[in-house]
């Protein structure tokens, strides 16, 4: 029998600075004193909010969840299914056994777009039930050029659909502070980056290698993991491991750039889901974005730009050797 | 394209066969040392091949522009290339006629995969140390020997052929393959014998140009290389 325990873990997508979450490139649950990743067993079948926002409807909402649900569901390297089940008077954050997706007015949180809450099973690390609100007291765009000033709702609808399928934030991105304290962003590599594109932008409505890799490992299809390689590694820093470095392999065939963290104090990391072949190797302190969209635990971020000193080579159905990446502080 | 860096070496030998080449008069084929028809030649020796680019890429993010396909945000750029390097060579010919030869041969050698990083927004231009390959070749050749005349003990041929290129990453964990076409000039010096009639053996020397397809490249071109060979001959 299954057990279902508590509102686990949130997420979310931020208009111009960070909040916590408690994550890395997938969301994980303890179970059995392990970390185990966080994902969905069958089909995800979800309803939408008849709630209306301001400046989009319910309509406008159910039409752009459906673009973005297409979106996940075209990886063919991964197996995401989505099955919509109607509208419904619920609204979203509500544990009725549900997975509601819909407009929510938070008006405390006005830096928020929208979020991810999730119920899940901790005996197995299954997502039971996982809701999203859009923050209806932002301006959103349903548009298919995107409209000067306002959100585009498809977006930050595929970015929560990340979430809600499993996926954390990646660190794959730059920006630069704003005069008001937030950051904006000047390059995404990752729908999943926890900052959103500018107002009028609508380009994150195509997933990135960084996405891509990542909803691999959660749901790969079938092959997939035989047909893939990856890359593990250590960095370190006066010799000693180092956690929350961002790693980033760049494919020099594809440009395909996809990146993770050092997860340990040993400073380990893991990129997995690539295609076979070598990758430059980059790591860089976690700056582009709050530590906390990423880690709930304080992380080093005093190191300098550093390369693999060679090309890494991701073999086919298994991972490279290990290889040792020594950054020095600034 | 990029074109590929040529030592200085490599040049200044291609301008001393050339120069011998175009000095030299044509000659009756018995005025010059020759190998026995119908016999096994064997060679070994060194070769030293040219570096060539093997892709630039630049890491891109995309930028927050509007519109669905905004301009990129250039992360850092990579130019890789596979460096200069020695190789050891082992070649068995037949000879067909005393001018004729058909021969094959393997050479192994430990290229490195050389990469530069440039354009970083967070950090200065470098160079990676590099990763090292096990690179294979066979490969087979057509070897005619000119009826020029530069010396009782001097020879120069042309030769043209194609291989099988393996290269196994510094892991050995993935091979890639590919192909090699070469064609070229070279010599054979007699230290002993030559006269056509009996056993010899002596120097041979190949400059080539070489066209390889496959194998570690980012961007799946033909590339263009030099190569040089040295090495001692005896023929049976």
């Amino acid at each position: 029998m299954r057990r279902a325990a508590g509102l686990v873990l949130t997420a979310v997508l931020i208009a111009a600075s960070a909040s916590p979450v408690g994550a890395y490139l997938k969301l994980g649950a303890p179970v059995d004193g392990r970390v185990v990743d966080v994902t969905w067993k069958a089909p995800v079948r979800y309803f939408v909010s008849e709630a209306n926002a301001g400046t989009a409807s319910a309509s406008d909402l159910n039409g752009a969840i459906a673009r973005a649900t297409a979106t996940w569901q075209a990886v063919a390297s991964a197996t995401v299914r989505f099955e919509y089940q109607g509208m419904t008077a619920a609204q979203p954050g509500m544990v009725d056994g549900r997975t509601t997706l819909g407009f929510l007015d938070r008006p405390d949180l006005d830096r928020v777009l929208g979020a991810t809450s999730f119920l899940i099973d901790t005996t197995d690390g299954e997502i039971v039930e996982a809701d999203v609100f859009f923050n209806s007291r932002f301006a959103w765009s349903v548009s298919p050029q995107g409209t000067p000033g306002r959100v585009d709702l498809e977006s930050v609808a595929l970015h929560e659909l990340g979430h809600l399928l499993g996926l954390s934030h990646s660190a794959l991105g730059e920006t630069e502070l704003t005069g008001n304290g937030g950051r904006r962003v000047i390059g995404s590599g990752s729908v999943m980056f926890p900052i959103a594109m500018s107002a009028g932008t609508i380009a994150d409505r195509v997933l990135q290698a960084d996405d891509i890799a990542g909803i691999s490992d959660l749901y790969p299809a079938e092959g997939e993991v035989a047909s893939t390689g990856g890359l593990t590694g250590r960095v370190t820093k006066n010799g000693t491991g180092l956690l929350g470095a961002h790693v980033v392999a760049l494919n020099p065939e594809t440009g395909a750039l996809v990146g993770n963290f050092s997860l340990n104090g040993n400073g380990e990391f893991a990129i997995v889901r690539l295609e076979p072949g070598p990758y430059i190797i980059r790591v860089e302190p976690l700056d582009d974005a709050d530590v906390d969209s990423f880690f709930s635990t304080a992380i080093d971020v005093n190191f300098r730009v550093t390369y693999a000193p060679r090309m890494v080579v991701a073999p086919r159905g298994g991972s490279s050797a290990p290889v040792e990446i020594k950054v020095v502080a600034k | 394209m990029k074109v590929p860096r040529v030592p200085k070496v490599l040049w200044c030998l291609g301008c001393v066969w050339c120069q011998l080449l175009l000095s030299a008069g044509p000659a009756w084929a018995q005025e010059a040392p020759e190998l026995r028809a119908h016999r096994f030649v064997l060679d070994g020796g060194v070769a030293w091949s040219g570096g060539y680019p093997i892709g630039d890429v630049d890491a891109e993010l995309r930028s927050n522009a509007t519109g669905s396909t905004p301009p990129a945000f250039t992360l850092f750029s990579a130019s890789s290339e596979i460096g200069g390097a020695a190789s050891a060579v082992a070649r068995i010919g037949f000879t067909l006629t005393s001018r004729v030869m058909l021969e094959g041969g393997a050479s192994f050698g430990m290229p490195h995969v050389l990469t530069d990083i440039s354009r970083d927004t967070e950090t200065t231009p470098q160079a990676l140390e590099g990763e090292a390959l096990n690179q294979y070749v066979i490969d087979g050749a057509l070897v005619w020997h000119l009826p020029l005349r530069l010396g009782a003990r001097l020879r120069p041929f042309v030769v043209g052929g194609a291989g099988y290129l393996r290269q196994l990453h510094e892991e050995r964990t993935m091979v890639e393959t590919g192909q090699i076409y070469y064609g070229g000039i070279g010599a054979r010096y007699w230290f002993r014998g030559g006269s056509g009639t009996a056993r010899s053996f002596g120097l041979r020397t190949d400059l080539r140009a070489n066209v390889r397809r496959g194998g570690i490249d980012f961007e799946n071109k033909a590339r263009v290389f030099p190569s040089v060979l040295a090495g001692l001959f005896i023929s049976l």
